[in-house]
């Protein structure tokens, strides 16, 4: 009895003490990264790696592994131990707020977009203010000084933007269909509603059958913000002649847009359905000749090309791109907001300044010829070959190829400029970025984009949603006129008002 | 006289305590597996629930619950103040009447009727059948609805042009979107809800219905004064226990549903709680609103089961 009671006791002490154990090596462990970035103060050198943690979204069902060779080659480049926490792009608003929540955030932090939550936990001391430390790192001091201030919380800079352009929005249309009927690409919006009407109209398929429409919307209502922004109306805020700023959405303007939109709808040259399709399915219309025109960034525009002649190889060119058209002020085309995300350094994982600093140098050489090439194409012979000087991608099928690499690319934030290889352009693919690059001269700016305001970050989706919610009701005829003054009146309310005031006072300071 | 009663009572109690304890000390093993039940209960269901204090903080997941702000009932203030309370209020509620006047019965009806199928190889068959949609996620489920209800080519709207040369937006409008929730539910889970009534309807006694063949009831009557009767206690449990998620309106079929033009009703506590706070990062407030329903479901199951006891029915506790 007694020898048992013994056993049992021992075996107690032994899963204490291995319990005991773990905890304690786990303290040295980040004891010992300490260290690391202590000695590690001049970087790369050192045989000493740097842990780093990168959360970072992924578009793949399967993203690599820790052991891909590609991540391999980044980590001996920047001199770190990486290891990937990756979070599927569909959810990744709600996964960034958990890992949030949970207060043990990675060292490398893909922040979305300045939502309430980012803004808060800035607040609460979570990240590093990283904008005195850019001008030491030869790529990250050419950082765009109009970008980092639109990436900004009220001027200071809590991550490293990932660069995009900033006019990539346009109209991509069947291009066949407009030469069937012998017309020419819009250039106002009475021309775009003249060609919708005769896509829908005049049988542009020439199939003898009334089968096709204008234009495709989703449930997604990026469409909806970039034709009223032809009209004339302003990008999020709008500043009168007294200097004072005021929501888009009262801007005179709004209302004509507006009417555009109902007449699109009541005519049945956008799709009926569009309050509720599943914008994973956006394109689908445009591909099989069911609707004529889809207002997204104009990259859309060969991946339509490429997956129509895949299925009617006799067609060969049907698909062309246009900026804008031109609205009763002028020609206007909404931004992309210039970057897709910030590369944010967590102040839980990167304790020390030195540690900073090695964080901040792997980001840095991250933006390197090298790096890009690696993170984005692969190593040449492998997953990509150089033929005649032209470069071809060998991922497209081999899935396991593709595996290795596909998804490292968003780590890269691609300043001061995109150095990675791209396949050879297409005449379609040369004119999209040749829009791209006309489209900076006639995107609309939004004059608060740099402002944090704490009403907005409190209830900026209630508020954003009555208004959106009303322009939807609006052009199928739910609400009327009245209807969405009265939306307006609630979005007041609902703490409207005080959002308007909140943005003026920081516009003025601003000043 | 009296004493002595007194005396003969008390040792009984002591004798029935003694018993008592040497009871539980004769069968401690019987106990001590109880308690790792018991420590899960307390370690994952118990101590989390302290979590509920951050609704009367101003949490922060930097600062915790320890250094995070106390501020009292102010998010409950706000909330009960907010213009979209009483939406939310109304769109719950109603939803969950619908639930509770047209979902609750359909399995009771359902089970009824299956029990009335003599053949037992038809009867098991369609049994297995009722249950297979239980099994689909509600992610499939909104995706058939949408392929079915769309006005571009869908085969419900199609059907309806032809029918009565109009077709119905079921997916958009405000109208038809509680029709529509009640309606994938009952799809859903009638067939599944009918396993309890059934197996409460095997218990029954089958001389009961012989005596009432003999006394020359019908079907009608020996559905009304033998089946049911049998089913009452169960409808009555199964009631009580409905009315505590009276407020539970799900939130993945009501938030894969819901879109621009009919969240005017679509929007619920539910929902709510998930955009104000995981898409918001309000943590505090919306623990607040949790709990505020968490509190009406308590009151309306205590309240059921004490007017059920009133009611000469067995109750829960």
């Amino acid at each position: 009895m007694k020898t048992k009671f013994l056993r049992y006791l021992l075996m107690a002490l032994l899963v204490i003490g291995i319990i005991a154990v773990a905890g304690c090596s786990s303290d040295s462990d980040s004891a010992s990264n300490e260290s690391d970035g202590e000695s590690g103060g001049d970087s790369g050198d050192s045989e000493d790696r740097m842990e780093l943690r990168v959360f970072v979204p992924t578009f793949e069902t399967e993203p690599p592994t820790d052991d891909s060779p590609v991540l391999k080659a980044i980590e001996d480049y920047t001199n770190t131990d990486i290891t990937m926490e990756w979070a599927p792009n569909s959810n990744l608003e709600d996964k960034f707020n958990i890992t949030l929540s949970s207060g043990d955030l990675p060292h490398i932090m893909y922040v979305p977009s300045k939502s309430p939550s980012f803004i808060s936990a800035v607040e609460d001391g979570a990240f590093w203010e990283v904008g005195p430390y850019l001008k030491d790192y030869p790529n990250l001091s050419q950082a765009n000084e109009i970008i980092l201030n639109n990436s900004s919380i009220n001027g200071e800079i809590y991550g490293v933007y990932r660069s995009r352009d900033l006019g990539r929005n346009g109209v991509i249309i069947r291009k066949d269909w407009l030469e069937n009927l012998g017309m020419e690409e819009p250039t106002t919006i009475d021309e775009f509603y003249n060609m919708l009407k005769a896509f829908k109209e005049q049988d542009p398929d020439g199939n003898g059958q009334d089968d096709t429409y204008g234009i495709v919307v989703s449930k997604y209502e990026g469409p909806w913000d970039v034709m009223q922004t032809w009209f004339g109306v302003p990008n999020k805020w709008g500043e009168d002649e007294n200097g004072e700023l005021y929501p888009y959405f009262m801007d005179d303007n709004y209302l004509e847009a507006l009417n555009f939109f109902k007449k699109l709808y009541d005519e049945g040259l956008v799709n009926e359905d569009f309050a509720v399709m599943d914008p994973a399915k956006w394109s689908e219309p445009v591909i099989n000749g069911e609707a004529g025109v889809q207002v997204n960034v104009l990259d859309e525009g060969h991946r339509i090309q490429e997956k129509i002649i895949d299925a009617e190889p006799e067609n060969a060119d049907p698909i062309t791109v246009i900026k804008a058209v031109e609205g009763p002020t002028g020609l206007h085309n909404l931004p992309t907001s210039g970057y897709s995300g910030m590369l944010a350094v967590s102040k839980t994982s990167v304790k020390s300044e030195e540690e900073l600093k090695r964080a901040l140098d792997f980001l840095d050489k991250m933006n390197d010829e090298e790096m890009q090439i690696t993170a984005e194409n692969g190593f040449e012979g492998t997953h990509y070959e150089i033929v005649d000087g032209e470069y071809q991608s060998k991922l497209e099928d081999d899935a396991a190829l593709k595996s290795e690499i596909a998804g490292f690319n968003q780590m890269l934030m691609y300043i001061p400029e995109a150095k990675s290889l791209s396949a050879t352009s297409s005449p379609l693919r040369q004119l999209e970025e040749k829009l791209k690059v006309e489209n900076e001269e006639i995107v609309v700016a939004n004059p608060a984009e740099s402002y944090i305001s704490e009403i907005y970050s409190k209830k900026g989706q209630q508020l954003d949603n009555i208004i959106i919610d009303a322009r939807i009701k609006y052009i199928v005829g739910q609400i009327d006129e009245a209807g969405l003054e009265e939306a307006v009146e609630l979005w007041k309310q609902s703490g409207g008002t005080d959002y308007i005031e909140e943005i003026n006072q920081l516009h003025q300071e601003a000043q | 006289m009296e004493n002595v009663h007194e005396g003969r009572l008390k040792n009984a109690v002591n004798k029935k305590k003694k018993s008592k304890w040497n009871q539980i000390l004769k069968e401690k093993w019987l106990y001590f597996m109880v308690l790792p039940g018991l420590a899960y209960f307390i370690i994952f269901k118990y101590i989390p629930m302290w979590g509920i204090v951050i609704a009367f903080q101003d949490y922060s997941p930097f600062l915790g619950v320890f250094r995070s702000d106390w501020v009292g009932f102010e998010h409950f203030h706000y909330f009960f103040t907010n213009p979209d309370f009483l939406r939310l209020l109304r769109n719950t509620f109603i939803l969950a009447l619908y639930d509770l006047v047209f979902f609750f019965p359909a399995p009771i009806i359902l089970s009824l009727m299956l029990n009335e199928i003599r053949l037992s190889f038809y009867k098991r068959t369609l049994q297995t059948l009722v249950y297979v949609p239980h099994f689909m996620s509600w992610v499939i489920i909104a995706s058939i609805s949408y392929v079915f209800l769309t006005t571009s080519g869908g085969v419900v709207n199609e059907l309806l042009a032809k029918l009565i040369g109009q077709e119905i937006n079921f997916l958009s409008s405000p109208d038809w979107f509680r029709p529509m929730i009640i309606g994938q539910i009952m799809w859903k889970e009638t067939g599944w809800g009918t396993v309890i009534f059934l197996a409460a309807l095997a218990s029954v006694d089958q001389e009961q219905y012989e005596a009432a063949i003999v006394d020359g009831a019908g079907r009608f009557r020996r559905l009304w004064h033998v089946t049911l009767p049998a089913l009452r206690s169960t409808i009555v449990i199964l009631l009580i226990l409905r009315l505590g998620n009276f407020l539970d309106t799900g939130f993945q079929q009501i938030y894969l549903m819901s879109n621009s033009l009919n969240r005017s009703v679509a929007d619920v506590f539910d929902t709510y709680v998930y955009f104000v706070g995981i898409t918001e990062g309000a943590f505090s407030y919306s623990t607040a609103v949790g709990l505020f329903k968490s509190i009406v479901g308590i009151v309306l199951i205590v309240g059921a089961d004490r007017l059920a006891k009133k009611l000469g029915q067995g109750g829960l506790f």
